[in-house]
């Protein structure tokens, strides 16, 4: 729940405002040398959404030639955050990163009054003048990914397990089937639901039940690695999210969405280091290009072929050549979503609550 | 059909865990003590069945009993909180959930035993049942499943036919009269509470050892705290309780199949359901059976011995 709720609330200021891109003077300064600290909302180790923000730290931490200090389970509760956040700003931390959904109002209230310290929250919903959120374009590895998914079956019918029905989520799951019509224009996905982030109980029924229809790849946009566990289990493929799950299915993982925050990051921290930083009005939505997201692939069940060109369009997509979202796009009745030569907004994204074609799911 | 057996076949993996936890509660509940903390022992058992499965590497049997005595041993510290210092049992009964939600939390932490994939036990055919058209699935199962109907004929036999079983109630019932007649009332409640709480880390460890095969933060996901809810609808009744759990594992079991096959519901009163349920089938309890007397008599209250009431 935690971090992806975002969607609704950002919508709506993604839609009220045009982005004025706010260029002029008077950005962001640092008054002393930097110091970073990040706030992680579970253990360092759990193996997804933390475990990667832990991968990129010490990524960053080479690049940007200091420690990084962190906090593990922070919970999203504001008498939580705040002590933390304080007592790291009084050690001296002039940059603080946060990562969940939870932190964002309690953020908006630090940056507000701490105005000498800036502030980055992943998947956070809210902005100021030293506070930026961040998020990934998470359907364009999940596209690349649904690839994968329809070169490696067999017979078109594919499995998705999904934590909550709302924009972020379903972006994903539109863009895996299109990914996976790419490779077999017969590909359906039929989507389960689990109302839960982390609960491999619900994860494991979900993916079995697939698996039971008939499903021979299962996909997934929850936090943990059971669909990819059961997937290998009973001899058939899957992809992952978060992080490289064939560490936990080295048989069964084609292709994982991952995070790589770093490549934000970096840059990031620099202009912040190097002054007047003007942070994204409406938050940053980072396309693969920019950072966030990327893909690992591909695992057995691609041959080299359809490995090609899953890489092919992955270039694509990080040189801009393809936009995911872009028209012609209809969606599963036939209502037309994008005309030829538009493409959706951020603010349509955000709310997104209908389905492409070949897309089953239970609303 | 396919749908159907497939349903089916998914059901023991909801059902047992609510049947081993809810017959755990009910050993203990019988004895006169208000236990809360289900929802905490399940997770020590969780994590512990896990722990022992890695560090033994596969030991899945041992990793079930050691899951038990450690769920046993966290039980220890709620007995000495509500019998020697006779705090709150609702109080306690909460405070040992949140102790061992952060202690399974942070042991499984920092053994590093979270998101670790284990063997858990091969499923097993109870031939010529699983041959059976439609229900065939439901007979092929990990053991487990097979020995939780023998656990509960042997727990009834047990609470209702012994003179252990016999002694056990009266204590729930009325523990000054259970004194009077020789019965030593907190030795039993110790052990009702130690016995019961193996059987509910037993459940606990049933989700992480047999059916999810790995250890998350926070798994079990308030399970136990339906659980509770299960016992007092089933009017601490065995039978009824593993009737509840059956149910509620047929919903819960149901959920993913209706989306697999593509039957369009609405999401969220999907997830709504087994909740709805619970609370239909608590209201129908309520008005159907005016039985309150099947609530052992002295439940929540600690015994003092030879005070005046």
């Amino acid at each position: 729940m935690k971090k992806l709720i975002a969607g609704a609330v950002c919508a709506l200021a993604a839609c009220g405002l045009p982005t004025l891109a706010a260029a002029e003077e008077g950005g962001f300064t640092l008054t002393g040398p930097a110091k970073i600290a990040m706030l992680y909302i579970s253990p360092r180790n759990d193996g997804g959404w933390t475990q990667a923000f832990d991968e990129a730290r010490q990524r960053l931490e080479g690049d940007i030639g200091q420690k990084i200090q962190y906090v593990e389970s922070v919970p999203e509760t504001a008498s939580a955050i705040k002590p933390t956040v304080e007592r790291l700003i009084q050690r001296g931390a002039n940059i603080i990163i946060g990562t969940a959904f939870g932190y964002s109002d309690t953020f908006k209230e630090l940056a507000d009054k701490y105005p000498e310290v800036a502030f980055l929250n992943g998947s956070g919903t809210t902005n100021s003048h030293n506070l930026e959120s961040f998020y990934g374009r998470t359907y364009e590895s999940q596209y690349l990914c649904g690839m994968a998914a329809g070169a490696a079956s067999e017979t078109g019918k594919l499995g998705f397990v999904a934590a909550n029905p709302f924009g972020q989520v379903n972006w994903t799951v539109n863009a895996f089937a299109m990914g996976a019509q790419q490779m077999n224009p017969d590909a359906t996905v039929t989507v389960i639901y689990t109302g839960a982030w982390n609960d491999p109980v619900k994860e494991r029924a979900a993916a079995t039940a697939l698996i039971d229809q008939g499903a021979d790849v299962i996909g997934q946009h929850v936090d943990s690695p059971t669909p990819q566990i059961v997937a290998q289990e009973r001899g058939v493929y899957g992809t992952g999210h978060h992080r490289d799950m064939s560490e936990f299915a080295p048989e069964a993982t084609v292709c994982s969405s991952v995070w790589v925050w770093d490549r934000f990051l970096a840059p990031e921290l620099k202009k912040i280091m190097a002054g007047n930083w003007v942070p994204a009005e409406n938050g940053a939505l980072l396309s693969m290009e920019q950072g966030g997201t990327d893909v690992s692939c591909c695992g057995k069940g691609i041959d080299e072929e359809e490995k090609a060109k899953i890489m092919a369009a992955r270039e694509a997509l990080l040189n801009g050549e393809k936009l995911i979202y872009a028209g012609p796009i209809s969606d599963r009745d036939g209502n037309v979503k994008a005309a030829e030569g538009e493409a959706l907004s951020d603010g349509e994204l955000w709310s997104m609550d209908w389905f492409v074609k070949g897309v089953i799911t239970q609303q | 059909m396919d749908m159907i057996a497939s349903w089916i076949g998914n059901i023991p993996d909801f059902a047992v865990p609510f049947a081993l936890a809810a017959l755990g509660l009910i050993v203990i509940e019988r004895s006169g003590v208000l236990a809360l903390g289900a929802e905490g022992l399940m997770l020590v058992g969780a994590l512990a069945g896990i722990g022992a499965s890695l560090m033994t590497g596969g030991a899945t049997v041992w990793a079930l009993i050691l899951a038990m005595c450690a769920a046993g041993v966290v039980s220890l510290l709620f007995a000495l909180m509500v019998l020697v210092m006779r705090i709150n049992q609702v109080i306690a009964g909460l405070a040992l959930v949140f102790f061992c939600q952060g202690l399974t939390g942070l042991l499984g932490t920092l053994l590093d035993w979270t998101n670790k994939p284990v063997a858990g036990l091969h499923a097993v055919s109870l031939w010529p049942f699983s041959e059976l058209p439609v229900v065939g699935k439901l007979f092929v199962q990990n053991p487990l499943v097979f020995v939780t109907p023998l656990i509960f004929v042997v727990v009834v036999l047990v609470l209702n036919r012994s003179v252990l079983g016999l002694r056990l109630r009266a204590v729930g019932e009325n523990p000054q009269a259970a004194d009077a007649a020789g019965i030593p009332v907190l030795g039993y409640r110790c052990a009702a509470i130690v016995a019961g709480s193996m059987l509910i880390g037993l459940a606990g460890a049933y989700i992480s050892v047999l059916s999810t095969k790995m250890w998350i933060a926070d798994m079990v996901g308030g399970r136990g705290w339906i659980t509770v809810a299960l016992v007092i609808f089933a009017r601490w009744s065995p039978w009824k309780a593993l009737a509840g759990a059956v149910l509620f594992g047929c919903i819960e079991a149901l959920i993913p199949q209706m989306a697999a096959s593509g039957i369009r519901l609405p999401q969220y009163f999907v997830f709504m359901t087994p909740y709805a349920v619970t609370l239909g089938v608590m209201i129908w309890v309520a008005l159907a059976s005016r039985d309150s007397s099947s609530q052992p008599g002295a439940l929540g209250e600690p015994f003092i011995r030879e005070e005046r009431r």
